[in-house]
Protein backbone atom coordinates (compact mmCIF):
# COMPACT_ATOMS: atom_id res chain seq x y z
CA UNK A 1 0.00 0.00 0.00
CA UNK A 2 1.13 3.47 -0.84
CA UNK A 3 0.60 5.06 2.58
CA UNK A 4 2.50 2.23 4.26
CA UNK A 5 5.46 2.81 1.95
CA UNK A 6 5.47 6.46 2.96
CA UNK A 7 5.47 5.50 6.61
CA UNK A 8 8.53 3.31 6.05
CA UNK A 9 10.24 6.11 4.13
CA UNK A 10 9.40 8.49 6.94
CA UNK A 11 11.05 6.24 9.51
CA UNK A 12 14.17 5.77 7.35
CA UNK A 13 14.24 9.47 6.64
CA UNK A 14 14.01 10.34 10.31
CA UNK A 15 16.87 8.13 11.39
CA UNK A 16 18.86 9.10 8.30
CA UNK A 17 18.57 12.78 9.17
CA UNK A 18 19.38 12.03 12.82
CA UNK A 19 22.54 10.10 11.98
CA UNK A 20 23.61 12.70 9.42
CA UNK A 21 23.09 15.44 12.00
CA UNK A 22 25.25 13.61 14.55
CA UNK A 23 27.99 12.90 12.00
CA UNK A 24 27.90 16.51 10.77
CA UNK A 25 28.13 17.77 14.37
CA UNK A 26 31.14 15.56 15.02
CA UNK A 27 32.88 16.30 11.70
CA UNK A 28 32.25 20.03 11.34
CA UNK A 29 32.20 20.75 15.09
CA UNK A 30 30.05 23.87 14.97
CA UNK A 31 30.56 24.12 18.71
CA UNK A 32 33.92 23.52 20.36
CA UNK A 33 34.70 23.30 24.04
CA UNK A 34 37.62 22.75 26.37
CA UNK A 35 37.67 19.37 28.15
CA UNK A 36 36.79 19.11 31.82
CA UNK A 37 40.05 17.55 32.90
CA UNK A 38 39.75 17.18 36.67
CA UNK A 39 39.08 19.13 39.84
CA UNK A 40 41.50 21.98 40.30
CA UNK A 41 43.45 21.86 43.57
CA UNK A 42 42.40 23.32 46.89
CA UNK A 43 44.95 25.61 48.53
CA UNK A 44 45.76 28.57 50.68
CA UNK A 45 48.61 30.81 49.52
CA UNK A 46 50.05 34.14 50.66
CA UNK A 47 50.04 36.83 47.97
CA UNK A 48 52.45 39.71 47.27
CA UNK A 49 50.62 41.89 49.82
CA UNK A 50 50.92 39.26 52.54
CA UNK A 51 47.19 38.50 52.28
CA UNK A 52 45.80 34.96 52.10
CA UNK A 53 44.63 33.71 48.70
CA UNK A 54 42.52 30.53 48.51
CA UNK A 55 40.94 28.65 45.64
CA UNK A 56 37.58 29.69 47.15
CA UNK A 57 38.50 33.36 46.63
CA UNK A 58 38.97 32.54 42.94
CA UNK A 59 35.65 30.74 42.49
CA UNK A 60 33.65 32.46 39.76
CA UNK A 61 36.81 33.65 38.03
CA UNK A 62 38.67 32.10 35.13
CA UNK A 63 42.23 31.56 36.40
CA UNK A 64 45.48 30.85 34.61
CA UNK A 65 48.09 29.37 36.95
CA UNK A 66 51.78 29.31 36.26
CA UNK A 67 54.97 28.79 38.22
CA UNK A 68 58.27 30.60 38.68
CA UNK A 69 60.68 31.93 41.28
CA UNK A 70 62.07 35.45 41.55
CA UNK A 71 65.71 34.37 41.14
CA UNK A 72 64.77 32.55 37.93
CA UNK A 73 67.18 33.77 35.23
CA UNK A 74 66.07 36.11 32.45
CA UNK A 75 62.46 35.78 31.38
CA UNK A 76 62.15 32.53 33.38
CA UNK A 77 62.06 30.15 30.42
CA UNK A 78 59.50 32.28 28.62
CA UNK A 79 56.97 32.25 31.45
CA UNK A 80 57.02 36.02 31.94
CA UNK A 81 56.52 37.10 28.28
CA UNK A 82 53.77 34.48 27.92
CA UNK A 83 51.91 35.85 30.92
CA UNK A 84 52.46 39.45 29.78
CA UNK A 85 50.89 38.54 26.44
CA UNK A 86 47.94 36.78 28.14
CA UNK A 87 47.44 39.70 30.52
CA UNK A 88 47.22 42.09 27.57
CA UNK A 89 44.97 39.90 25.41
CA UNK A 90 42.64 38.44 28.06
CA UNK A 91 40.15 41.34 28.25
CA UNK A 92 39.43 41.07 24.51
CA UNK A 93 39.02 37.29 24.73
CA UNK A 94 36.91 37.19 27.89
CA UNK A 95 34.90 40.43 27.83
CA UNK A 96 33.46 41.07 31.29
CA UNK A 97 34.11 37.55 32.61
CA UNK A 98 36.40 37.93 35.66
CA UNK A 99 39.94 36.67 35.08
CA UNK A 100 43.14 36.29 37.11
CA UNK A 101 46.64 35.14 36.46
CA UNK A 102 48.08 33.44 39.55
CA UNK A 103 51.84 33.05 39.39
CA UNK A 104 53.06 30.75 42.14
CA UNK A 105 56.62 30.90 43.42
CA UNK A 106 58.39 27.57 43.92
CA UNK A 107 60.90 29.21 46.29
CA UNK A 108 58.95 30.18 49.44
CA UNK A 109 62.04 30.50 51.65
CA UNK A 110 63.46 33.27 49.52
CA UNK A 111 60.36 34.78 47.91
CA UNK A 112 58.81 36.90 50.63
CA UNK A 113 55.76 39.07 49.85
CA UNK A 114 58.14 42.07 49.46
CA UNK A 115 60.21 40.26 46.84
CA UNK A 116 57.07 39.09 45.04
CA UNK A 117 55.74 42.65 45.05
CA UNK A 118 58.97 44.04 43.62
CA UNK A 119 58.98 41.35 40.94
CA UNK A 120 55.32 42.06 40.09
CA UNK A 121 56.18 45.71 39.49
CA UNK A 122 59.19 44.83 37.38
CA UNK A 123 57.23 42.58 35.02
CA UNK A 124 54.21 44.90 34.84
CA UNK A 125 51.69 42.66 36.62
CA UNK A 126 48.47 44.65 37.02
CA UNK A 127 47.18 43.96 40.55
CA UNK A 128 43.58 43.37 39.42
CA UNK A 129 44.60 40.82 36.80
CA UNK A 130 47.85 39.22 37.85
CA UNK A 131 48.64 38.00 41.38
CA UNK A 132 51.94 36.58 42.62
CA UNK A 133 51.79 34.22 45.59
CA UNK A 134 53.42 31.30 47.33
CA UNK A 135 52.82 28.79 50.11
CA UNK A 136 55.27 29.64 52.92
CA UNK A 137 55.49 26.02 54.13
CA UNK A 138 57.80 24.22 51.65
CA UNK A 139 56.26 20.83 52.40
CA UNK A 140 52.71 22.02 51.76
CA UNK A 141 53.90 23.79 48.61
CA UNK A 142 55.44 20.55 47.39
CA UNK A 143 52.14 18.76 48.01
CA UNK A 144 50.14 21.45 46.21
CA UNK A 145 52.40 21.56 43.17
CA UNK A 146 52.90 17.80 43.08
CA UNK A 147 49.50 16.30 43.79
CA UNK A 148 47.41 19.39 43.00
CA UNK A 149 48.99 20.58 39.74
CA UNK A 150 50.77 17.30 38.87
CA UNK A 151 53.99 19.16 38.30
CA UNK A 152 57.53 18.25 39.24
CA UNK A 153 60.20 20.70 40.34
CA UNK A 154 63.64 20.16 41.67
CA UNK A 155 65.36 22.70 43.95
CA UNK A 156 69.15 22.69 43.45
CA UNK A 157 71.81 23.26 46.14
CA UNK A 158 72.79 26.58 44.50
CA UNK A 159 69.28 28.00 45.05
CA UNK A 160 68.08 27.55 41.47
CA UNK A 161 65.05 25.39 40.73
CA UNK A 162 64.71 23.02 37.81
CA UNK A 163 61.25 22.87 36.29
CA UNK A 164 59.53 22.91 32.92
CA UNK A 165 57.23 25.90 32.30
CA UNK A 166 53.60 24.99 32.75
CA UNK A 167 50.27 26.76 32.57
CA UNK A 168 47.01 25.47 34.01
CA UNK A 169 43.64 26.97 33.07
CA UNK A 170 40.87 26.58 35.68
CA UNK A 171 37.27 27.73 35.22
CA UNK A 172 35.00 29.51 37.70
CA UNK A 173 33.71 26.17 39.04
CA UNK A 174 37.24 25.14 39.99
CA UNK A 175 37.61 22.63 37.16
CA UNK A 176 40.86 22.30 35.18
CA UNK A 177 40.07 23.09 31.51
CA UNK A 178 43.52 23.24 29.98
CA UNK A 179 47.13 22.28 30.69
CA UNK A 180 49.95 23.66 28.60
CA UNK A 181 53.26 21.97 29.07
CA UNK A 182 54.64 21.16 25.64
CA UNK A 183 55.39 23.41 22.73
CA UNK A 184 52.94 22.89 19.89
CA UNK A 185 52.84 24.27 16.35
CA UNK A 186 51.00 27.33 17.54
CA UNK A 187 52.75 29.22 20.29
CA UNK A 188 51.58 28.55 23.83
CA UNK A 189 50.49 32.13 24.48
CA UNK A 190 48.31 32.27 21.37
CA UNK A 191 46.80 28.92 22.22
CA UNK A 192 45.96 30.05 25.77
CA UNK A 193 44.30 33.25 24.56
CA UNK A 194 42.31 31.33 21.93
CA UNK A 195 41.19 28.89 24.63
CA UNK A 196 40.10 31.80 26.84
CA UNK A 197 37.81 32.81 23.97
CA UNK A 198 36.42 29.27 23.65
CA UNK A 199 35.79 29.12 27.39
CA UNK A 200 34.12 32.54 27.35
CA UNK A 201 31.72 31.39 24.62
CA UNK A 202 30.73 28.40 26.72
CA UNK A 203 30.28 30.48 29.87
CA UNK A 204 28.08 32.97 27.99
CA UNK A 205 25.98 30.08 26.64
CA UNK A 206 25.68 28.15 29.89
CA UNK A 207 21.97 28.95 30.21
CA UNK A 208 18.91 27.63 28.39
CA UNK A 209 18.86 25.71 25.13
CA UNK A 210 22.30 26.86 23.96
CA UNK A 211 23.71 24.86 26.88
CA UNK A 212 22.55 21.66 25.17
CA UNK A 213 24.76 22.31 22.16
CA UNK A 214 27.74 22.77 24.49
CA UNK A 215 26.92 19.63 26.46
CA UNK A 216 26.69 17.79 23.11
CA UNK A 217 30.13 19.15 22.21
CA UNK A 218 31.46 17.72 25.51
CA UNK A 219 29.73 14.42 24.80
CA UNK A 220 31.20 14.13 21.30
CA UNK A 221 34.61 15.33 22.49
CA UNK A 222 34.59 18.36 20.17
CA UNK A 223 37.67 19.86 21.83
CA UNK A 224 39.30 23.04 20.61
CA UNK A 225 42.81 22.23 19.32
CA UNK B 1 -9.01 8.31 -4.46
CA UNK B 2 -6.96 9.97 -7.19
CA UNK B 3 -3.24 9.35 -7.25
CA UNK B 4 -2.62 13.02 -6.42
CA UNK B 5 -4.73 12.78 -3.28
CA UNK B 6 -2.94 9.56 -2.31
CA UNK B 7 0.41 11.21 -2.73
CA UNK B 8 -0.76 14.15 -0.64
CA UNK B 9 -1.95 11.81 2.08
CA UNK B 10 1.41 10.02 1.96
CA UNK B 11 3.33 13.27 2.43
CA UNK B 12 1.06 14.33 5.25
CA UNK B 13 1.47 10.97 6.99
CA UNK B 14 5.23 11.06 6.52
CA UNK B 15 5.47 14.57 7.91
CA UNK B 16 3.24 13.71 10.87
CA UNK B 17 5.35 10.65 11.58
CA UNK B 18 8.53 12.68 11.49
CA UNK B 19 7.11 15.13 13.99
CA UNK B 20 5.87 12.37 16.30
CA UNK B 21 9.15 10.45 16.09
CA UNK B 22 11.12 13.62 16.61
CA UNK B 23 9.10 14.54 19.65
CA UNK B 24 9.40 11.02 21.06
CA UNK B 25 13.13 10.94 20.38
CA UNK B 26 13.61 14.29 22.07
CA UNK B 27 11.67 13.23 25.16
CA UNK B 28 13.49 9.91 25.27
CA UNK B 29 17.06 10.93 24.45
CA UNK B 30 17.37 14.60 25.36
CA UNK B 31 20.31 15.12 27.67
CA UNK B 32 19.40 15.26 31.34
CA UNK B 33 20.11 18.69 32.81
CA UNK B 34 21.96 18.12 36.08
CA UNK B 35 21.42 20.55 38.94
CA UNK B 36 24.99 20.09 40.16
CA UNK B 37 28.07 21.18 38.24
CA UNK B 38 29.02 18.43 35.80
CA UNK B 39 32.60 17.22 35.59
CA UNK B 40 32.85 14.43 33.06
CA UNK B 41 36.50 13.90 33.89
CA UNK B 42 38.54 11.50 31.78
CA UNK B 43 40.71 10.74 34.80
CA UNK B 44 39.64 8.55 37.72
CA UNK B 45 39.12 10.33 41.03
CA UNK B 46 42.28 10.14 43.16
CA UNK B 47 42.04 7.15 45.48
CA UNK B 48 42.71 7.45 49.21
CA UNK B 49 42.72 5.24 52.26
CA UNK B 50 41.72 6.83 55.56
CA UNK B 51 40.67 5.55 58.96
CA UNK B 52 37.12 5.02 60.16
CA UNK B 53 36.05 3.63 63.53
CA UNK B 54 35.46 0.30 61.77
CA UNK B 55 38.82 0.11 60.02
CA UNK B 56 40.47 1.59 56.92
CA UNK B 57 38.21 2.94 54.16
CA UNK B 58 39.31 3.48 50.55
CA UNK B 59 37.39 5.24 47.82
CA UNK B 60 37.99 2.18 45.62
CA UNK B 61 36.05 0.01 48.11
CA UNK B 62 32.89 1.56 46.71
CA UNK B 63 33.19 0.81 42.97
CA UNK B 64 29.71 -0.02 41.75
CA UNK B 65 28.11 2.49 44.09
CA UNK B 66 27.86 6.25 44.00
CA UNK B 67 30.00 8.02 46.58
CA UNK B 68 29.37 11.49 47.97
CA UNK B 69 32.47 13.02 49.54
CA UNK B 70 32.06 15.71 52.14
CA UNK B 71 34.90 17.51 53.86
CA UNK B 72 33.95 18.82 57.32
CA UNK B 73 34.57 18.41 61.03
CA UNK B 74 32.53 17.46 64.06
CA UNK B 75 32.99 20.77 65.91
CA UNK B 76 31.58 22.56 62.85
CA UNK B 77 28.94 24.99 64.11
CA UNK B 78 26.49 25.34 61.23
CA UNK B 79 27.64 24.58 57.69
CA UNK B 80 28.33 20.87 58.22
CA UNK B 81 25.11 19.99 60.08
CA UNK B 82 23.08 21.91 57.49
CA UNK B 83 24.71 20.02 54.63
CA UNK B 84 24.48 16.63 56.34
CA UNK B 85 20.79 17.18 57.12
CA UNK B 86 20.27 17.96 53.44
CA UNK B 87 22.03 14.71 52.48
CA UNK B 88 19.90 12.87 55.05
CA UNK B 89 16.80 14.28 53.33
CA UNK B 90 18.27 13.28 49.95
CA UNK B 91 18.63 9.70 51.19
CA UNK B 92 15.00 9.72 52.31
CA UNK B 93 13.89 11.02 48.91
CA UNK B 94 15.87 8.26 47.19
CA UNK B 95 13.95 5.63 49.14
CA UNK B 96 15.07 2.15 48.15
CA UNK B 97 17.81 3.55 45.93
CA UNK B 98 19.53 5.08 48.96
CA UNK B 99 21.66 1.96 49.40
CA UNK B 100 23.27 2.79 46.02
CA UNK B 101 24.71 5.97 47.55
CA UNK B 102 27.46 6.16 50.17
CA UNK B 103 28.31 9.37 51.97
CA UNK B 104 31.86 9.64 53.30
CA UNK B 105 32.75 12.57 55.50
CA UNK B 106 36.47 13.34 55.53
CA UNK B 107 37.63 15.30 58.56
CA UNK B 108 39.52 18.55 57.99
CA UNK B 109 40.25 18.63 61.73
CA UNK B 110 42.30 15.47 62.24
CA UNK B 111 43.68 16.72 65.58
CA UNK B 112 40.30 16.70 67.32
CA UNK B 113 38.23 14.28 65.21
CA UNK B 114 38.94 10.72 66.28
CA UNK B 115 37.40 7.92 64.18
CA UNK B 116 35.04 7.13 67.07
CA UNK B 117 33.90 10.70 67.46
CA UNK B 118 33.34 10.92 63.69
CA UNK B 119 31.29 7.74 63.66
CA UNK B 120 29.02 8.98 66.41
CA UNK B 121 28.66 12.31 64.63
CA UNK B 122 27.81 11.10 61.11
CA UNK B 123 25.52 8.31 62.31
CA UNK B 124 23.45 10.91 64.08
CA UNK B 125 22.45 12.03 60.56
CA UNK B 126 22.13 8.64 58.85
CA UNK B 127 23.13 5.13 59.89
CA UNK B 128 24.89 4.47 56.58
CA UNK B 129 27.17 7.53 56.70
CA UNK B 130 30.88 6.90 57.21
CA UNK B 131 33.35 9.33 58.80
CA UNK B 132 37.10 9.05 58.15
CA UNK B 133 40.24 10.83 59.24
CA UNK B 134 44.00 10.45 58.93
CA UNK B 135 47.30 12.18 59.62
CA UNK B 136 47.53 15.91 58.90
CA UNK B 137 49.58 15.18 55.78
CA UNK B 138 47.14 12.57 54.49
CA UNK B 139 44.19 14.94 54.94
CA UNK B 140 46.10 17.81 53.32
CA UNK B 141 46.85 15.62 50.30
CA UNK B 142 43.28 14.41 49.78
CA UNK B 143 41.85 17.91 50.29
CA UNK B 144 44.32 19.39 47.80
CA UNK B 145 43.44 16.81 45.18
CA UNK B 146 39.69 17.34 45.60
CA UNK B 147 39.92 21.13 45.37
CA UNK B 148 39.16 21.62 49.05
CA UNK B 149 40.71 24.50 50.93
CA UNK B 150 40.67 24.49 54.73
CA UNK B 151 42.25 26.63 57.38
CA UNK B 152 42.15 26.80 61.14
CA UNK B 153 41.22 30.08 62.74
CA UNK B 154 40.28 31.46 66.13
CA UNK B 155 36.86 30.68 67.56
CA UNK B 156 35.48 31.51 70.97
CA UNK B 157 36.48 29.78 74.21
CA UNK B 158 33.21 27.84 73.95
CA UNK B 159 33.79 26.49 70.45
CA UNK B 160 37.58 26.21 70.48
CA UNK B 161 39.25 26.90 67.15
CA UNK B 162 37.15 26.76 63.98
CA UNK B 163 38.10 25.44 60.56
CA UNK B 164 37.09 27.35 57.45
CA UNK B 165 36.61 24.93 54.60
CA UNK B 166 35.16 24.45 51.14
CA UNK B 167 31.62 23.24 51.71
CA UNK B 168 30.86 21.47 48.44
CA UNK B 169 29.76 17.85 48.04
CA UNK B 170 31.70 15.82 45.46
CA UNK B 171 29.88 12.99 43.68
CA UNK B 172 31.99 10.06 42.44
CA UNK B 173 30.19 7.75 40.00
CA UNK B 174 30.06 3.96 40.04
CA UNK B 175 33.22 3.64 37.97
CA UNK B 176 35.20 5.90 40.27
CA UNK B 177 35.16 9.17 38.28
CA UNK B 178 34.20 12.53 39.73
CA UNK B 179 30.87 13.22 38.08
CA UNK B 180 29.22 16.16 39.88
CA UNK B 181 29.86 18.89 42.38
CA UNK B 182 27.02 20.18 44.54
CA UNK B 183 27.70 23.67 45.86
CA UNK B 184 26.77 24.47 49.46
CA UNK B 185 23.02 25.02 49.72
CA UNK B 186 21.93 22.65 46.92
CA UNK B 187 18.40 21.50 47.96
CA UNK B 188 17.86 17.81 48.73
CA UNK B 189 15.29 17.57 45.92
CA UNK B 190 17.89 18.61 43.34
CA UNK B 191 20.55 16.26 44.71
CA UNK B 192 18.07 13.37 44.82
CA UNK B 193 17.02 14.01 41.20
CA UNK B 194 20.64 14.02 39.98
CA UNK B 195 21.54 10.91 41.99
CA UNK B 196 18.42 9.11 40.79
CA UNK B 197 19.44 9.82 37.21
CA UNK B 198 22.95 8.48 37.88
CA UNK B 199 21.52 5.36 39.52
CA UNK B 200 19.18 4.67 36.61
CA UNK B 201 21.66 5.31 33.78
Amino acid sequence: MNAYRWVVRGVYGFFGVLILAVVAFKVFQPVQVLPRVRLGPGFILVDQNGAPLTNEDLRGKVVLYSFFYTRCPGDCYGVIPTLQYVQAQAPAALGDIPFRIVLISLDPEHDTPERLRAYAERVGAQPDRWVLATQPDPQRLRMLIGSGFNMYYDPQPDGSIRFAPRYVLVDGWGIVRGEYKYETLTSTEERIVRHLGVLAEEIRNSQGSAKLAYEAAHFFLCYAP
Amino acid sequence: MSSGAKRGLGWALGALLLIVLGWWGWQRFRPYAFHGTVLQSAEPAPDFTLMSADGPVSLSDFRGRIVMLYFGYTFCPDVCPTTLFEVQKTMELLGEDADQVQLIMISVDPLRDTPERLKEYVQYFHPSFIGVTGSEDEIAQVATQYGIYYEKHEGTPATGYLVDHTATLTVVDRKGYVKLIFPYGTPAEDMAADLKYLIEH
